[in-house]
């Protein structure tokens, strides 16, 4: 079979499991405006930005010869569950011959799930498909463990630009890397790298924290959102995101038992502006806000993509929010119109907006 | 008690029963008028911009409450009505946007959680807010729902006998409502969600519009339950979300009921669900060979384009016919 699967942040983490099922993996390309303008042309007008650029990444990912896509369902209430149908369907009627094998939840639909895995296991035994797939989460720990790093470095780097390019080196060192001993290495080796990059001293109080939550798509994958943490990263803040590879798999795919997951802990804190789970991470993003403030977090941003539905009740419930805690929120809605300047000047000013607010007594004095 | 019910969502379908319910338990029910670009507007100044259309409507008849000075806001929240499928996000959480957007709300909401797997929501665990905030004992409860449910059932007979929901919300006070006929040369299956439909104001009437230009209108609250999940059962993944299960199986019924000569859907600008829906029922059409329409309504009104558009419609499915 010749797999591939779309972008979310990295997708080093699932190419792996593929490969050493002994799958030929079709790199899928990272969404590029050529994507997006696929993805609008074929999806519903009204369908939700991800959707659109998942189907842009499966169409080229198909021109370049894959013939198995994979990718992650769900149950509702979140429209996201629902693409990998509709996809399928406009796949079809465009006329490409196409295997979508979408995973939904194992406990909903056990043996649909062992179906699928048995698909993609092909000959080898459940013991290789355990190793493959605790190596793989192995790498992504790993990969978000470095780059938390990265984004409490950039704000700070001499050289800009550095972090990042850092950054794109380290990805491709554990891309290669296959087996326990040379995750490790390569791990070693990438830490010093980090550790060399040369940084400004900045007292104390006056370092921004700056927290990104939203819709998990847009959030993780920086080429959908103007590559946000970057530019954040640029104006001198740190930055965290309310969602990581390896935290989803914690919550989503371990027991609870044995997760080290803060999830349970993060949607008590959001009960108070939303009571109940209503799909995508809205409540979730709720609670993330009360921890960021928590541990002292000086701003938010919030992304979400044109017309998400949970995120709207998020929206509607931020001016609420952010007068409660105390903490300034900009949110930013991305679609496939790209007005970069716009969205970059609002970033600015948030940013400007946050730095006044720290050092407040200063300005006082100045006017 | 002055209980406020917003003329918005699912009033148009569980109105009846809601009515009867507070009606029984010896309070006054007050309900916001019918849409109007007053209120329109109200909506729009108070929600966020990215939001559909419904929304903005029901957060115009929630502040054209407050000023009537109600004690209670009835706003239920929706969460399923159906195993396996819940409302849309929007609904899941709209008590939630409604206390932050109107913070004077605080202690004036009643939002009691509707979650159960029957369409008839009459079981007293669905209202124990109510039950709560209006300090009723269980017998009382049981006693009103018990006749708020026949009455909704009286409600749901009339519908399926092809009334349209304005016409049955009527009806349903009166002792016997006489059969209904249809006088049209061709039938059109009308498929949107209720408050988008029923909501004169959005949908500028169109049901009623279609019937004065002599065509049947079916819509999915005249089938019967077992007929749409028949539908839906062939589907490979159902849809989450119940109402847009009952569209997409009304829709499907329609494509394959020979009586019905085409399709109209009326979805809301910034509708989710509809925009998944909507393009499944479309690619389909082809395949069945029968005519689909979508008309795409928000808060602007422009009654020419629609009055055209239908007519358009309409004169093609009589050619069409002619011809076969």
């Amino acid at each position: 079979m010749k797999v591939s699967f779309p972008y979310m942040g990295t997708p080093i983490g699932y190419k792996k499991i593929a490969a050493l099922l002994g799958h030929e993996v079709i790199d899928p390309p990272k969404p590029t405006q050529r994507t997006i303008d696929l993805g609008v042309k074929y999806s519903p007008e009204f369908a939700c930005f991800p959707m659109k650029v998942l189907l842009g990444s499966y169409i080229e990912a198909i021109e370049l010869g894959a013939d198995t896509l994979i990718s992650s369902g769900g149950h509702g209430p979140c429209r996201a569950g629902f693409y990998g149908e509709v996809q399928s369907k406009i796949l079809r009627s465009m006329g490409y011959d196409v295997d979508l094998i979408i995973f939904d939840s194992i406990k909903r639909d056990f043996l649909g799930f062992y179906r699928k895995v048995k698909k993609i296991k092909g000959k080898h035994s459940w013991r290789d498909v355990w190793y493959t797939l605790k190596f793989s989460y192995h790498t992504i720990k790993i990969l978000d463990f470095l780059e938390q790093q990265i984004e409490t470095v950039r704000a700070y780097e001499v050289h800009k630009g550095q972090s990042t390019k850092v950054w794109e080196m380290i990805e491709k060192k554990i891309d290669g890397a296959y087996s326990d001993a040379e995750l490790d290495r390569v791990k070693k080796e990438a830490q010093e790298m980090i550790d060399e990059i040369k940084l400004v001293q900045v007292p104390e109080e006056q370092k921004i924290r700056i927290g990104i939550v939203g819709e998990i798509y847009v959030v993780m994958e920086s080429s959908v959102n103007m590559r946000v943490e970057e530019r954040l990263g640029e104006l001198g803040c740190e930055v965290r995101r309310s969602q990581y590879l390896s935290e989803w798999v914690d919550f989503n795919l371990i027991p609870a038992r044995f997760s080290p997951s803060r999830e349970p802990e993060i949607l008590r804190k959001g009960e108070k502006y939303i009571e109940i789970i209503i799909g995508g991470h809205a409540k979730q993003n709720m609670g993330a806000i009360v921890d960021y403030k928590e541990q002292g977090f000086d701003g938010i941003v919030h992304l979400m993509p044109f017309g998400c539905l949970p995120e709207l009740i998020s929206q509607s419930i931020m001016p609420k929010v952010s007068e409660d805690l105390d903490i300034p929120v900009l949110t930013l809605s991305l679609d496939e119109q790209t007005g970069r300047a716009n969205s970059l000047t609002r970033l600015e000013a948030f940013v400007d907006l946050i730095r006044t607010r720290k050092n407040g007594k200063c300005i006082i004095q100045v006017s | 008690m002055k209980i406020g019910v917003p003329r918005a969502l699912l009033y148009y379908y569980y109105f009846p029963l809601w009515q009867k319910l507070l009606l029984c338990l010896g309070h006054e029910v007050v309900v916001s008028p019918e849409t109007n670009k007053e209120i329109v507007d109200l909506g729009v100044k108070k929600s966020v911009p990215e939001i559909c259309v419904p929304i903005k409507i029901f957060n115009g008849h929630v502040e054209n409450l407050l000023k009537k000075n109600v004690d209670y806001l009835f706003v239920p929240r929706m969460v399923s009505v159906e195993k396996g499928c819940t409302f849309c996000p929007k609904f899941l959480g709209l008590p939630d946007m409604v206390r932050s957007t109107f913070p004077e709300l605080e202690g004036k909401l009643i939002s009691p959680k509707i979650e159960m797997n029957s369409e008839i929501i009459a079981e007293p665990h669905c209202y124990q807010e109510l039950k709560d905030v209006l300090n009723l004992s269980d017998k009382e409860l049981r006693k009103a729902l018990k006749v708020a449910k026949k009455h909704w059932l009286k409600f749901r007979s009339i519908s399926k006998k092809g009334y349209l929901i304005s016409e049955a919300l009527d009806l349903v006070d009166q002792k016997t409502v006489p059969p209904f006929e249809n006088q049209g040369d061709i039938t059109i299956g009308l498929i949107g969600y209720v408050y988008d439909i029923y909501d004169e104001f959005v949908s500028m009437n169109v049901a009623k519009r279609m019937r004065g230009l002599g065509v049947n209108v079916v819509t999915f609250e005249m089938l019967e339950e077992r007929i749409i999940d028949r539908e839906v059962k062939q589907m490979s993944k159902v849809l989450f979300w119940t109402f847009s299960n009952k569209i997409f199986g009304a829709g499907m019924h329609f494509y394959r009921n020979k009586r019905v000569d085409g399709i109209i859907h009326i979805t809301a600008f910034g509708c989710g669900p509809d925009s998944l829906l909507g393009k499944m029922l479309e690619l389909d059409s082809e395949k069945f060979n029968k005519p689909f329409m979508t008309v795409r309504v928000d808060e602007h009104t422009g009654e020419t384009h629609l009055q055209t558009r239908i007519e358009a419609f309409i004169d093609m499915l009589r050619k069409k016919k002619k011809k076969g």
